[in-house]
């Protein structure tokens, strides 16, 4: 029984992490269809964020607290300046993605002198609930991301922009005639899964050191997730990422790890092509 | 009227009107001779003997690549993982058989190639459902990081050390070492590769791929099977992925799980949208150049930081603002389209 | 050709500075250290091929900056019989492939007469080869490795499993008491042969080792790894994952309340600069086994440090034994011994023979010898537990043997 709990505490654990970065990308894609390449970086730079506000001696909540909006700010930027061009050609989104967080990574690595910094946990240590051990951050870090979920569902089911995004993403053409700026969404769109990586990085940088690629480490994965679970819908990308995290975390109990990592993106490719509208198949791709 | 009469009544028709400036033609025996005349010129600097037999190896990568985004319009984000498992053929036969014929292992490295990239061909591109462009490529990179962690992860193959002390290229007794015999074997591999290569496709089959990229689904219409096309160009790019990797471990004596992986994929995608993709002879140029200036660029410390950040402004650069590469400033449009095969007809 | 044009390169003066500003830490296109005085006998070239950036890099600075400082300390003293050593340093950045194409060039365009280098034995592998058969250059291993490393004009002057593993284990289950061993591993060929001999070793003394595994180096995971301690009652963890799953790994071990079980956590390879990226707690209790630690009482180890603290002062890469920084030391001072020994002459037949029976009287820990034939080296070697004090983290040295055989070759 102890076995059971501990092993879901660790699957969950993993799984948040994944959710919160593809969350982002799922957003994006659903909404712009295309697949952001940068979206690692965002997630660097969130995990940034945090490592500079430790290191000028402010702690590291200001930066957890920092991270999405300043990403967010940075997602704005992007998206007016260089991702707009991107959208009627999926393809070379992809490749000019690429060049954006290829600077992006270089940049950090070279502010970061090549190094990899670990990061103190904002709540260290654990707890103790009948004689297992639960980390105190991890506990936050499955708290945060059920909260963002729900937020996220929230503003996208019950407010006056989360509609006009539902009317967008069904038929942009019908929602510009009604006189939504379908622009302007797409700018908030990125911005906020660009956030949403921001906060994914800077909650996952006191467990994995921060080096510059921290980023690629997980982007496969998202890409994966998100064409696993299906692009078009806010659940298809929860479910796509829990899928393949849960697979990551959980394969290793049951194959040798070295063969579990490799064996997890070829399964998630096999089921795509089998597949290619993901779970909930409601979207453009 | 057939697409070939066409083309033809095109070609005169603008003949008539204004000289067709054909520039490929020259930069091709400009590129030629000055690759032919290096090893002449750097005889005294064997280091640098050994940077341009890179750069030819790894042209023919960026060769391979241009083969399948700018002919095919297949987004590879995965050369790399022919290259890659040819390099460690090639090093695992140098290891386990103590054989490395030249005339045996570089055929053998491309059929590795070959088959691995039917094989993904045929996974990615063929059956019931037509894949999407974004899928495909996605695909690629997919399979190009899940080779490069299971490598990593296998100690026969060295895991994560790699392979080293690689068996030395043989023809007979002789044995290649770096220098200007091991240049003249890549040159020659990379001239006959770019022959056969421009062969397929100023053919009829490459009349085909040029209507697959202006309008996939009209030709799908017409009858052709397109994805059988773009699968049997896919292959051929593997085969001389595979080539160019077998080449690589041969000179460096050292392969890596690296070696396969999005990194280097992506590295020849910049070379070859960098020189102008959908000619073969940019990527060429595309490589050569970005590989000149990084070398250049090493000895100056403070640039060396940024010179990841400089290619990655220069793809950005190019992918937004001059998307034919350095070779879409000289050549037209008219240029880029070709003219295909042998003309049948009227003149 | 030799490039006497010292244009770009310049000399300077201390690295410390540049490894301080962030930016310059990655030194990657290749740096020069010349002494300030120069000779008509024409220098004698010394590459040095380490990890200034990637993972390893906390180890390649260390290295890196104890080579500088024996160096100078040997060119203050008038060089060797007059031949001044010149540095060269090229960064194999964590990543063997990047070390190939780099340790070329200190072969075909510096022409180093050594090449001292190579942290993991991922990174050894990949650099021997240009090195030692394409480069026809000595080349000398700092770090303690797996050993069977029997390579001609190969030089190791780290310590061997032996040497590591003969006191350590049995110091952990008959005196520690822990019989139950658990080794999570780094995938690749120094955790493989390692644990091979480590395990004969516990199984002799009556151990049992409850699992071996092997991770990806990036592994950041380790929830299945930990159950299996958990659940196997695994008393010791003999640890030989290294960076970059290395902190995931020791966070994960510590939250699960392994170290407050009573578990200890034991690994060869840490020193006083790992143990700097690690809070402290999860720190504690560590046991290792290296050829030196900061807290061995000898004269001379003090006043190496003095020396080296007044070279790089207040620099957080410490010149320790895990980093391969006191193997660096015996290589410089076994290279310098050798080349007296052979009147001057650099080539590399006769300087490896008399590197094969070169004698250092001190050094850090304690003098070495060269084990004639073996190409590895006799030394002192130390056992050592990490304390915590309120948040400082130190070594206590518990155990000394002398002149240990490193039963290599």
């Amino acid at each position: 029984m102890d076995f059971a709990i501990k092993f879901v505490f660790d699957i969950v654990a993993f799984t948040s992490v994944m959710v919160l970065i593809v969350l982002g990308l799922g957003v994006i894609a659903s909404m712009m269809g295309i697949f952001n390449f940068a979206h690692g970086e965002l997630v660097l730079l969130g995990a940034y964020t945090v490592y500079l506000s430790d290191a000028y001696g402010l702690g590291t909540w200001p930066g957890v607290i920092a991270a999405p909006f300043v990403v967010g700010l940075i997602g704005l930027a992007l998206e007016r300046t260089v991702i707009r061009r991107f959208y009627k050609a999926p393809i070379i989104a992809m490749l000019g993605t690429y060049a954006v967080g290829l600077i992006i990574r270089e940049i950090v690595r070279g502010l970061l002198g090549g190094h990899y910094k670990s990061i103190p946990e904002p709540i260290s240590g654990a707890f103790a609930i009948g004689g297992l051990e639960f980390s105190w951050w991890r506990s936050f870090i499955i708290v945060t991301t059920l909260l963002v979920i729900a937020g996220s569902w929230l503003l996208l089911a019950r407010s006056l922009i989360g509609l006009r995004v539902r009317g967008a993403l069904e038929n942009p053409m019908l929602a510009r005639a009604c006189g939504i700026s379908t622009g302007r969404l797409y700018a908030l769109t990125f911005a906020f899964g660009a956030a949403l990586a921001g906060l994914a990085g800077a909650l996952i940088v006191p467990l994995y050191q921060l080096s510059a690629d921290i980023g690629i480490r997980f982007l496969v994965q998202a890409f994966l997730s998100v064409m696993l679970g299906g692009v078009g819908t806010f659940g298809g990308p929860v479910l796509g990422a829990s899928a393949v995290g849960g697979m990551a975390a959980g394969l290793p109990w049951v194959v040798l790890p070295v063969l579990a990592d490799p064996l997890v993106f070829i399964i998630a490719l096999v089921v795509v092509r089998m597949r290619p509208q993901g779970f909930i198949g409601a979207g453009r791709l | 009227m057939n697409v070939a009469t066409r083309t033809t009544n095109m070609k005169t028709s603008s003949a008539r009107r204004t000289r067709l400036l054909r520039v490929l033609p020259a930069i091709e025996l400009v590129m030629l001779a000055l690759l032919v005349a290096t090893p002449l010129v750097l005889s005294g600097r064997p280091e640098l003997i050994t940077l341009m037999t890179n750069i030819v190896i790894l042209s023919l990568l960026a060769v391979s690549f241009d083969l399948c985004w700018g002919f095919s319009g297949i987004m590879s984000f995965g050369q790399a993982l022919f290259f890659g498992v040819a390099g460690y053929v090639v090093a695992l036969v140098g290891r386990d058989l103590e054989f490395s014929q030249l005339w045996a292992t570089l055929p053998l490295a491309m059929l590795v190639g070959g088959l691995l990239s039917s094989g993904m061909a045929a996974f990615l591109l063929l059956g019931k459902k037509t894949p999407t462009a974004i899928f495909v490529a996605l695909g690629t990179l997919t399979g190009s990081y899940a080779a490069e962690r299971l490598v990593a992860g296998w100690q026969y193959v060295g895991a994560g050390n790699g392979l080293s002390a690689i068996k030395l290229m043989t023809l007979g007794s002789y044995e290649f070492v770096e220098g200007v015999e091991f240049y003249s074997v890549a040159l020659s591999s990379l001239v006959i590769v770019y022959l056969a290569s421009r062969v397929l496709v100023r053919s009829q089959m490459g009349l085909v791929l040029a209507g697959i990229r202006q309008n996939e689904e009209r030709l799908a219409f017409f009858g052709y099977r397109v994805q059988v096309y773009k699968a049997l160009v896919f292959s051929f790019a593997g085969s001389i992925a595979g080539l160019s990797g077998a080449l690589y471990s041969y000179h460096q004596g050292f392969t890596g799980p690296s070696n396969m992986g999005p990194g280097l994929s992506t590295t020849a995608v910049i070379y070859s949208l960098f020189g102008g993709s959908g000619t073969l002879i940019g990527p060429v140029i595309g490589t050569i150049a970005i590989e000149l200036l990084s070398y250049v660029l090493a000895d100056t410390d403070a640039i060396r930081q940024f010179w990841p950040v400089i290619l990655g402004i220069v793809l950005l650069v190019v992918v937004m603002f001059q998307p034919t590469g350095l070779l879409g400033l000289v050549v037209s449009a008219r240029e880029r389209i070709g003219s295909y095969g042998i003309r049948k007809g009227p003149r | 050709m030799r490039d006497t044009n010292l244009g770009r390169r310049g000399f300077l003066g201390g690295a410390s500075a540049l490894t301080a500003a962030g930016w310059v830490g990655t030194i990657a296109g290749g740096l020069v250290l010349r002494p300030t005085w120069a000779h008509a006998a024409g220098p004698i070239k010394m590459g040095i091929a380490t990890d200034i950036t990637g993972a390893i890099a906390p180890s390649g600075n260390a290295n890196w900056q104890v080579a500088q400082f024996v160096v100078e300390e040997i060119n203050k003293a008038g060089g060797i019989l007059g031949q001044p050593i010149e540095l060269y340093l090229e960064d194999t950045a964590s990543d063997p492939k990047v070390a190939v194409g780099n340790v070329r060039k200190l072969i075909q365009d510096r022409k180093v007469d050594v090449v001292l280098g190579g942290i993991t034995s991922a990174m050894r592998q990949a650099i021997k080869d240009p090195i030692v058969n394409r480069g026809r250059t000595l080349y000398i291993y700092p770090q303690l490795y797996e050993g069977q490393e029997c390579t001609k004009y190969l030089f190791n002057t780290g310590p061997s499993p032996a040497q590591q593993c003969d006191r350590l284990i049995p110091y952990l289950i008959k005196t520690l008491g822990k019989k139950k061993f658990a080794m999570p591993s780094a995938n690749y060929v120094w955790p493989q042969l390692l644990n091979k001999y480590a395990r004969k070793v516990i199984e002799a003394n009556g151990g049992e080792v409850v699992f071996e595994e092997y991770y990806p180096l990036d592994q950041a995971e380790y929830s299945a790894t930990i159950r299996k301690i958990t659940a196997g009652k695994v008393d010791c963890v003999f640890n030989t994952v290294i960076p970059p799953g290395l902190q995931p790994f020791v966070k994960q071990l510590y939250e699960s309340g392994f170290q407050k079980n009573g578990g200890v956590l034991s690994c060869v390879y840490y020193d006083e600069n790992l143990l700097n990226y690690h809070p402290a707690q999860e720190m504690e209790g560590l046991v290792s086994c290296l050829d030196y630690f900061q807290a061995v009482d000898d004269p001379f180890s003090k006043t190496l440090q003095e020396g080296y603290a007044k070279k790089f002062p207040g620099t957080k890469y410490l010149f320790t034994a895990g980093s391969a920084a006191t193997g660096m030391y015996r290589g410089v001072k076994f290279y310098e011994a050798a080349v007296k020994a052979t009147g001057g002459k650099l080539g590399r037949e006769e300087v490896a023979a008399a590197m094969d029976k070169a004698v250092l009287p001190n050094g850090p820990g304690g003098g070495a010898e060269m084990v004639p034939g073996r190409y590895h080296a006799k030394m002192n070697m130390y056992i050592a537990v990490c304390k915590n004090d309120g948040g400082k983290t130190r070594y206590e040295v518990i155990d000394k043997t002398s002149m240990v055989d490193p039963r290599e070759c």
